[in-house]
């Protein structure tokens, strides 16, 4: 146990963002889901699991992982693919299942990862809502919809799905291959790295609150003086990012291909004033 | 346990204070909003209230408003009333910017766990729910870095309560405080800290397979170091390269104050150089 804690706790660290440009060859086209808000402010959609269903599943953004209730798992004979059950099967969490194919309305999503549990919460939704739409049997997550060019328009009630080819990795995996490798070691900082050569210096000092950063020298000749940038400007956004601090702005910056031009707005004299610069390749 | 810790990612909410809410009509146009998704995938983005921040919220349609820590709330000095929080203003990065907004402030269990853990690679301060999300029709793809936001005309009812009889989360709180005693136990904190990468100044071009110096910046850490005009960048810290991107990448975690090592070949000489990385970018 106390090994455990210790590797959970080295759990902070790392960049696991996966990103795959791959595109499928089939053209992809775009699915139309209507949904079910209900009076919490919450939406609910209709679910289907290697074809059967459907189950009423809430839709959530904010979950990285997708769940469904032991019920639907056993319903649509999932349960017994059920990998890496849980010792103490807290919140009647069975394991984790790879829904071969995952249907939000006429939505397909192949190898869903989910996890089989009882939560609390929709248990509680399930209840407050049975009555008038049925069962609430879980969760659609990250898994699903991060393979889509996605719109949510609660006006319509409608969402949109345009399969992207983005290879969504799972959480899971994520956490604990960060944790493992980095046993051992503190938490390092980030490292914020522009994408680009922008020949200019920042400067922010501790106590200054106030929005934006200075520029404290801008190099002749390079990308940011041919843009207009002068010593003396306060940089407040760099391609719509905000930059409040020197890390914030490079932060901005690591988005700005070499070659590209992007806005910058500047405080100059009190007055707003929008440049355009291209960074260059180079660091 | 790990599902335990897993369990504490999902941000599903159940149900705010209660009261009605009054907007303004929505203008028609699309706003870029950049995010990141986190290390615990959350579409993470930032957002000013009364002025101050930024904070660092997550999308959550599973959440019925919008929601910040207790103490975020203070330091922007919302005004607390029926369970409610009234702000002045919103400002969420890309330009959008809501007037009057309600939120609720409390201390979410999972935001609470994730941060004692620096889970998520970055401290979270609230989420973005339903009485925010619902003004607007947003486009979410993982190959952009912005998300589209467009103001729809939707008079979003007031999110209902949900009576939930044991109160709270059913026992889901405990993992936020589970998280953080372990957290203490370890004597690690997390660490948030971003750096600046480290400035080299030199400008360089990709000509058929080879790394070529275009420009090195007077009085620069590449000039010190002793690098010129024309030279070939053969590897850095030991790794060959065989583009400009491989440089940056070799380059990318390197802060201010460190140093690179460089393997040059200029006309038939091989040299090898140390970098010492500078300010600016």
């Amino acid at each position: 146990m106390k090994k455990l804690l210790a590797t959970l706790l080295l759990l902070p660290l790392g960049v696991c963002f996966v990103r795959a440009d791959e595109k499928s060859l089939e053209k992809p086209k775009t699915q139309t889901v209507k949904f079910e808000l209900v009076p919490s402010g919450h939406f609910i959609v209709s679910v289907k699991l290697n074809g059967n269903g459907p189950y009423n599943l809430i839709f959530d953004t904010g979950a990285p992982t997708t769940l469904i209730t032991p019920r639907i798992a056993k319903d649509a004979k999932l349960a017994g693919d059920a990998k890496d059950k849980p010792l103490i099967p807290l919140f009647g969490m069975m394991g984790q299942v790879k829904v071969k194919e995952f249907s939000v309305g006429d939505v397909l999503a192949k190898d869903v990862g989910a996890m089989i549990m009882e939560h609390p919460t929709v248990k509680a939704f399930s209840q407050e809502y049975e009555k008038k739409y049925g069962s609430i049997d879980g969760i659609v997550g990250f898994p699903f919809f991060a393979q889509f060019k996605m719109t949510v328009d609660y006006s319509t009630k409608e969402m949109t799905f345009t399969p992207n080819g983005y290879k969504a990795s799972d959480v899971m995996q994520d956490l604990m291959q960060t944790m493992m490798s980095s046993m051992g070691s503190k938490p390092q900082p980030r490292v914020a790295a522009p994408a680009g050569l922008w020949g200019m210096e920042l400067a922010k000092s501790k106590d200054d609150e106030a929005d934006g950063v200075d520029v404290k020298a801008v190099i002749a000749g390079m990308s940011s003086d041919a843009g207009g940038l002068k010593t003396g400007d306060r940089i407040l956004t760099i391609d719509g990012r905000w930059t409040d601090s020197i890390a914030d702005a490079y932060t901005a910056t690591s988005y700005a291909k070499p070659g590209k031009p992007v806005a910058v707005v500047v405080k100059r004299d009190g007055k707003e004033v929008k440049l355009t610069i291209t960074p260059k390749l180079g660091l | 346990m790990k599902y335990l810790l897993l369990l504490g990612l999902i941000g599903l909410v159940l149900s705010p204070a209660k009261a009605e809410e009054k907007k303004d009509p929505p203008k028609a146009t699309t706003y870029d909003v950049p995010y990141r998704l986190t290390d615990t995938k959350h579409i993470h983005v930032r957002v000013k209230i009364n002025g101050k921040g930024p904070f660092n919220f997550i999308i959550d349609t599973g959440a019925p408003a919008l929601i910040m820590t207790e103490a975020i709330a203070k330091k922007v000095g919302g005004k607390t009333e029926d369970g409610w929080t009234t702000f002045d203003k919103l400002d969420i990065e890309g330009g959008l910017s809501i007037d009057k907004p309600r939120g609720v402030a409390v201390d979410m269990f999972q935001l609470k766990g994730m941060n004692s853990m620096g889970l998520a690679g970055v401290e979270l301060h609230g989420v973005l729910g339903y009485n925010v999300l619902a003004r607007f029709k947003i486009e979410y793809d993982f190959n952009e870095t912005k998300l589209k936001w467009t103001p729809v005309d939707f008079k979003a009812p007031d999110p209902m309560r949900i009576k939930d009889k044991n109160g709270g989360q059913g026992g889901l709180e405990m993992i936020g405080t589970l998280t953080q005693v372990m957290s203490m136990l370890g004597g690690l904190k997390p660490n948030f800290t971003v750096h600046p990468r480290g400035f080299i100044g030199a400008e360089l071009e990709s000509k058929s397979n080879e790394l070529i110096v275009k420009t090195v910046l007077a009085g620069s850490p590449a000039d010190k170091a002793g690098l010129k005009v024309g030279d070939r960048i053969e590897s850095a810290k030991g790794k060959s390269l065989s583009s400009s991107q491989d440089l940056l990448e070799a380059v990318k975690k390197l802060p201010e104050g460190t140093s690179l090592k460089l393997s040059i070949k200029r006309g038939e000489d091989t040299k090898d150089m140390t970098v010492e990385l500078g300010k600016g970018l």
